[in-house]
């Protein structure tokens, strides 16, 4: 049986594996995929000591650190139920080829990350990786010359706005509310940026087209409908919790694991991290730090209940 | 056999997917959507649909990075 299992294998659980393998914990990592969010993150400018970065490359060099301190960890794996039995947690869930697996830990480090929040208007579903994308950094190249729609308000909104401000010909910025949530570097940036039109107080409500979109009807804020003919829309409207496969746990209104100060949950021996949680900044460098105080605190729960 | 894999430059999936690839030591030929005018319209043409990864295996497609499918399709144990 293991010490420890971190489900998730990105900024919280990564750096809570490096710090589980110098304890000499015999424990593994299994996630769906290395990287999580961290990988669809594009350009990243505030991890310290690297000064300019990108998703894909932190990504890599977490993983390079990792194999460094021989962490196992096991990619493909979908976690579809984790239970408490006496003291012993049962993690269960399908390999990539369909089998199931099981496994059994003393503790569980929770890291799972979050995952695009959707709209939930006509023509999403429809035309979804038919225009319709909630990772510009990975689709936004194939809309290279094409009017494009971004909808959202936050920094990834506004990060989106830049990029593809550099590859489509015009880029339209949907904000339903009067003003942005984000960092003022990159509400100056789109600002002051002649190829992006900004819309605020803009209720979107439906994603048309025929094969592919071709445009989007939103509600302005005298309630009037009005139509952009756009050819891409990216929807960056918030993240929500990969949380719903663990038996009695607690979550807030949003679905994000409740943890304390020191990662613990309402569940002795289940630590969360990163994203997943109540923590309401979602950063790379803050999932690190939770990762490694929940790991922490895994340990002293081992030393006194095990 | 032959795997064409149609990328994007910073799409973490497609990254995934090539390293995935690798270490299974399977040979593929890359081709970047976003740079390659005539890959994108192949790739769109293929699936009717703009996500990316897609890969090509002697003509069977798969949309996504879809690990299952892919040691299926190339004989891949582990």
């Amino acid at each position: 049986m293991f010490d420890l299992i971190i489900v998730g294998a990105s900024a919280a659980g990564i750096s809570a594996s490096i710090y589980a393998a110098r304890r000499r914990l015999n424990f593994k990592v299994v996630a769906k995929s290395f990287g999580g969010e961290v990988v669809t993150s594009g350009e990243i400018e505030n991890w310290p000591g690297i000064i300019h970065t990108d998703g894909i490359e932190l990504a890599d060099m977490f993983k390079k650190h990792a194999e460094a301190n021989n962490v196992l960890i096991e990619e493909g794996k979908a976690i579809e139920s984790i239970k408490k039995e006496g003291n012993i947690f049962i993690i269960s869930g399908k390999n990539s080829d369909g089998s199931a697996f099981e496994e059994k830990a003393k503790t569980v480090l929770i890291a799972t990350g979050v995952h695009p929040k959707e709209l939930n208007i006509p023509g999403e579903k429809e035309y979804k990786n038919k225009g319709v994308s909630y990772c510009s950094v990975c689709d936004g190249p194939l809309f290279a010359g094409k009017v494009v729609a971004i909808i959202g308000g936050g920094n990834s909104s506004l990060e989106s706005a830049i990029m593809l401000s550099e590859i489509a010909s015009k880029v339209y910025l949907i904000n339903k509310n009067p003003k942005f949530k984000g960092e003022q570097i990159l509400i100056d940036k789109v600002s002051q940026n002649g190829k992006v039109e900004i819309i605020y107080e803009a209720k979107t409500s439906k994603i048309l087209g025929e094969n592919f979109v071709n445009g989007i009807e939103y509600a302005n804020k005298n309630g009037e409908i009005v139509k952009l003919a756009v050819e891409g829309v990216f929807v960056h409207i918030g993240r929500l919790s990969n949380s719903g496969f663990i038996q009695g746990i607690e979550l807030n209104e949003v679905g994000e694991i409740k943890t304390d100060s020191l990662g613990q949950t309402n569940i002795p021996g289940l630590y969360a991290a990163g994203d997943v949680t109540n923590i309401p900044y979602k950063q790379i460098i803050i999932a690190s730090g939770q990762g490694v105080t929940a790991l922490l605190s895994a340990v002293d729960y081992l030393n006194k209940n095990h | 056999m032959k795997v064409k894999i149609y990328s994007t430059p910073q799409c973490g999936y497609c990254h995934a997917e090539k390293e995935f690839l690798k270490e299974n030591g399977i040979e593929f030929e890359e081709l970047n959507v976003f740079s390659d005018v005539k890959a994108r319209e192949e790739m769109i043409n293929k699936t009717g649909q703009m996500g990316v990864p897609v890969t090509d295996i002697d003509g069977q497609i798969i949309i996504g990075f879809d690990r299952g499918k892919l040691k299926q399709l190339l004989g891949i144990r582990n």
